[in-house]
């Protein structure tokens, strides 16, 4: 595929997103005007702004990245409108700012390459845990940043730029840095790590204090489960660590271990914790408690259920029946209007991205540029395997947003900022 | 390195195949279910305004009626006539929380076939009639009224079948509500408040709670013990004031402690007019535990019950009691944790009426179309043969005492042949349900029926089933049999 195909399907995706529009509109019975001109104006100029930037600063990237990308954001955009037109105005304007900051990520990069990401690789950490850190802080008082809590849980901070409050979700930055580090110390460690294993059979099991590190980052991850009950940026979080040990050194125990402290943590909470024991409970039976806990996975499953095959059709639906329809549960409100034709044309362009992604970091000859490519997949393919997992309740649901789709700002700029450093990645690679 | 790579991509890939395949189940496989729960209000907003079928009772009043607006010619109105009087059973249409009783039942017969799904559009290519199809039920709209009003204002509920056919001839829930006050300005208000409400309105009290049958279960226990030929009517008994229970401190003694008969001996036929805890208690501890559970279940309890919703299940516990004699003995009085609905308890009074054969109760009893042709009648159906019928002849002869001398006689019919049995189950804090399950004439029996009241407190010991429910088992009789000749 080339750079023209690249161009064409991000213009058909965004010829997509004002069509889902119109044809939300036309549900409504509203007339077709303004909002329509101004997503499509809006797409062209974020997509193609990127597709620009992709051509000048990082041209040898792989053209497989985008396209899916802008897709998943077309169909989200779409069902966020259909959800709340408000919303969706100021969705239109995060979409803009993400679409800047991943270009000017590319033009930075451009100069020094990722490299420079490597060298400063303890200041990427220090400044994850200090974003991780930002929630906790008091909720009252004459800063001008303030932590927020929502529904029992403190993701949030508000910065008060004294004519408005910006909310911010610094766990989706935060876990760009994160990879960053892991990706940057793991390349440094590789002769310590891969040296010293003893061998249970055919598993390979890291030395004791080699789980250190392991270990402490659970802790970290225990940590931002109790104080912040950020379920899911704390599972996040630990699994991509897990996962990055496991293929930095190639030994499965990594992975075990690492299972089974999640399962172990999840277990702790779920005795402590009542939030984290209502989730299980609406997960086991949503019908047993229909209305109270289990009430948004069952209306899910209502709307995924009325969507059927084909789907109700954009702005036909009532997936404004579904607790925070916008957020967490898009992909049961994109089920119910676009139907399972829709849910898999979704997973589809995740399975694209995926592809994409690990296909980057298996040609990287280099071990920081494979391993940072491979964890900044890997956080989105799990990002995705939680919370779709969780409204279709093959796991419990942790309350993360779906990347590209979702309404939220943070979550766009992150993800988008990911989509630059992936091209640089790829850009590098090829040349 | 690329090997561990590519096995976390493979993983995450296999993650997304379990979600492809779930999503696939969900809204492929399962999607019917979850689309047609009565929780999700899509449909109901979805039907909100459109026309559906009659509802109406077995003499044809009408019991629920889609009227056009006169707002919006295109629009329907759902109105009941009968307003409170059949709520729990007819149901009602809620754009705000969806559908109850048949309106969700038969949700699929009565909408019209207009929606432009995918199903209809097929009917209309194939030229089937598309218009909404109407119930009728077998409840009859007289003896309905006549136990609504029975019941005043008081918690409770009546259950009347025809013996013969499992029909239901009545089905009252009290306290109930408005279906018409789910739809409209006012509906999350009055929904509201419904919740609110500490006399909980919207409970089913005929089929979707469950009571303590109190002595209405000693039928199930003199049924068992006949019929497996532990006692005849004429078995005698040691009369006593207290009888010890085994294994334990505590003791069942009879209502107001007095003795059953003359001191010495009394007969099972006695102790059944009389309603006898100690002959009882001592009686259930001979058939045993199995032998109960097993015309207990034959009966309908412990067994999950075919009906338009969901009804409760009513509980015998016969395993737990098969080493807990002191738990059998009270379980023989319908105490402990013998749970049950009146539809159970009417079904136990029907099968004794029917020569111990038991019927599968049924609510409608046939679809007719727009031209009023039947389109489906139900065909009355037997559940399985519980007692013998000499063993429902010789329960017969001792409900009818029960009747003519014994504790109900505030039920008797004048120029009727009545059989019954009074039950009044502890509440605690001195109040009880008071019971009475009958059915008449004996000859042929036409009605057979189940009255519980719920407790109010300190009402103590004159609240109970002989004097408070045998009274209205007594009217509904007389005023169906009237009404029938």
């Amino acid at each position: 595929m080339t750079r023209t195909a690249e161009a064409v399907l991000v213009g058909v995706a965004s010829a997509l997103a004002a069509f889902g529009v119109a044809l939300v509109e036309f549900a409504g019975g509203e007339t077709i005007g303004a909002q329509v001109g101004l997503t499509f104006l809006v797409f062209v100029i974020a997509f193609g702004g990127i597709h620009m930037a992709i051509r000048a600063w990082a041209p040898d990237a792989t053209p497989l990245l985008l396209p899916p990308v802008s897709l998943l954001a077309a169909i989200g955009f779409m069902e966020v409108y259909r959800l709340s037109p408000y919303r969706a105005g100021l969705q239109r304007w995060w979409i803009l700012i993400a679409a800047a900051a991943a270009c000017a990520l590319l033009a930075v990069l451009s100069r020094n390459g990722l490299g420079i990401l490597r060298r400063y690789r303890n200041l990427m950490l220090l400044t994850a845990v200090g974003l991780l850190l930002l929630p906790s802080l008091p909720s009252e008082g004459p800063l001008p940043i303030r932590g927020l809590a929502q529904n029992g849980s403190r993701l949030w901070v508000v910065f008060d730029l004294g004519f408005t409050e910006l909310h911010f979700q610094p766990a989706e930055i935060a876990k760009i840095l994160f990879v960053s580090f892991l990706a940057a110390y793991l390349a440094d460690r590789q002769a310590a790590l891969t040296g010293a294993h003893r061998r249970l059979g055919p598993i390979r099991i890291p030395e004791p204090r080699q789980l250190v590190p392991l270990v402490v980052v659970w802790a970290g991850s225990l940590l931002i489960l109790i104080y912040q009950r950020d379920l899911g940026a704390s599972l996040l979080l630990f699994l991509t660590f897990a996962a990055l040990l496991y293929a930095a050194t190639g030994a499965a125990g990594y992975l075990i271990a690492g299972g089974l402290l999640a399962v172990g943590g999840g277990v702790a909470a779920w005795t402590v914790f009542d939030h984290v024991q209502r989730r299980v409970t609406a997960w086991l039976d949503p019908f047993s408690d229909y209305a109270d806990t289990g009430f948004q996975v069952a209306q899910g499953l209502f709307a995924l259920g009325t969507g059927s095959l084909s789907g109700a059709g954009p702005g036909l639906g009532r997936p404004d029946l579904i607790p925070n329809a916008e957020t967490d549960f898009i992909f049961a409100a994109v089920g119910e209007e676009l139907g399972l034709a829709g849910s898999i044309a979704v997973l589809c362009c995740f399975a694209l991205f995926l592809a994409a992604g690990f296909g980057i970091a298996l040609r990287s000859r280099d071990r920081f540029r494979s391993l940072f490519a491979a964890g900044l997949t890997f956080v989105i393919g799990l990002q995705t395997f939680l919370i779709i997992g969780g409204v279709l309740r093959v796991l419990p649901l942790t309350g993360i947003t779906l990347p590209f789709m979702s309404y939220g700002g943070s979550a766009l700029v992150g993800n988008f900022l990911l989509l630059a450093l992936l091209a640089r990645a790829s850009h590098e690679e090829r040349s | 390195m690329n090997g561990p790579i590519r096995r976390l991509a493979i993983g995450l890939f296999l993650g997304l195949a379990v979600l492809v395949g779930t999503v696939s189940w969900i809204q492929a496989i399962a999607a019917d279910t979850y689309r047609s729960d009565p929780r999700n209000a899509r449909q109901a907003i979805a039907q909100a305004g459109k026309e559906r079928g009659l509802i109406v009772a077995a003499d044809g009043t009408v019991l629920a009626e889609s009227l056009p607006d006169e707002a919006d010619s295109r629009q329907f109105m759902r109105v009941y006539p009968e307003g409170p009087v059949f709520a729990h059973t007819v149901g009602y249409t809620s754009s705000l929380v969806g559908d109850g009783g048949l309106e969700a039942a038969y949700v699929d017969e009565l909408r019209s076939r207009r929606d432009l799904t995918f199903s209809d559009i097929v009917a209309a290519i194939l030229g089937r009639d598309l218009r909404p199809r109407s119930i009728r039920l077998t409840l009859d709209a007289d003896l309905q009224r006549a136990a609504f009003e029975a019941l005043g204002d008081r918690s409770g509920a009546i259950v009347a079948l025809d013996p013969s056919t499992g029909a239901v001839l009545a089905m009252v829930s009290r306290p109930s509500f408005d279906p018409a006050s789910l739809e409209g300005a006012e509906a999350a208000e009055n929904w509201q408040a419904l919740l609110d409400d500490p006399d909980r309105p919207l409970a089913d009290r005929a089929t979707r709670e469950l009571y303590p049958p109190g002595s209405t279960f000693k039928t199930v226990v003199a049924a068992a013990a006949v019929d497996v030929g532990v006692a005849t009517s004429d078995t005698t008994f040691e009369d006593v004031r207290e009888l010890p229970l085994p294994g334990s401190t505590a003791t069942i003694s009879n209502y107001g402690g007095s003795l059953c008969g003359d001191g010495t001996e009394v007969t099972l036929m006695r102790g059944f007019i009389r309603s006898c805890n100690t002959v009882f208690a001592n009686l259930a501890m001979q058939v045993g535990a199995a032998d109960l559970g097993i015309m207990a279940e034959a009966l309908g309890f412990n067994r999950e019950l075919e009906f338009p919703w969901d009804v409760a299940e009513s509980n015998f516990p016969a395993e737990e009691l098969e080493e807990d004699d002191a738990a059998l003995a009270q379980s023989g009085l319908g105490e402990r944790d013998v749970r049950a609905t009146p539809l159970q308890m009417a079904m136990v009074a029907a099968a004794i009426a029917n020569d111990g054969v038991v019927m599968q109760p049924y609510l409608v009893d046939e679809m007719f179309d727009a031209d009023g042709d039947t389109v489906a009648e139900t065909q009355p159906e037997e559940l399985g043969r519980a007692m013998e019928p000499s063993t429902a002849e010789t329960l017969e002869q001792m409900m009818e005492r029960v009747v003519t001398e014994g504790t109900g006689t505030a039920a008797t019919v004048p120029g009727v042949r009545v059989a019954g049995k009074t039950g009044t189950a502890q509440a605690g804090e001195g109040a009880s349900y008071p019971w009475f399950v009958a059915y008449a004439p004996i000859e042929s029996p036409a009605i057979a029926l189940a009255v519980m009241f719920e407790p109010v407190p300190a009402t103590g010991e004159s609240d109970t089933g002989g004097r408070v429910a045998a009274p209205v088992a007594g009217e509904l009789i007389a005023g169906w049999l009237e009404n029938r000749r």
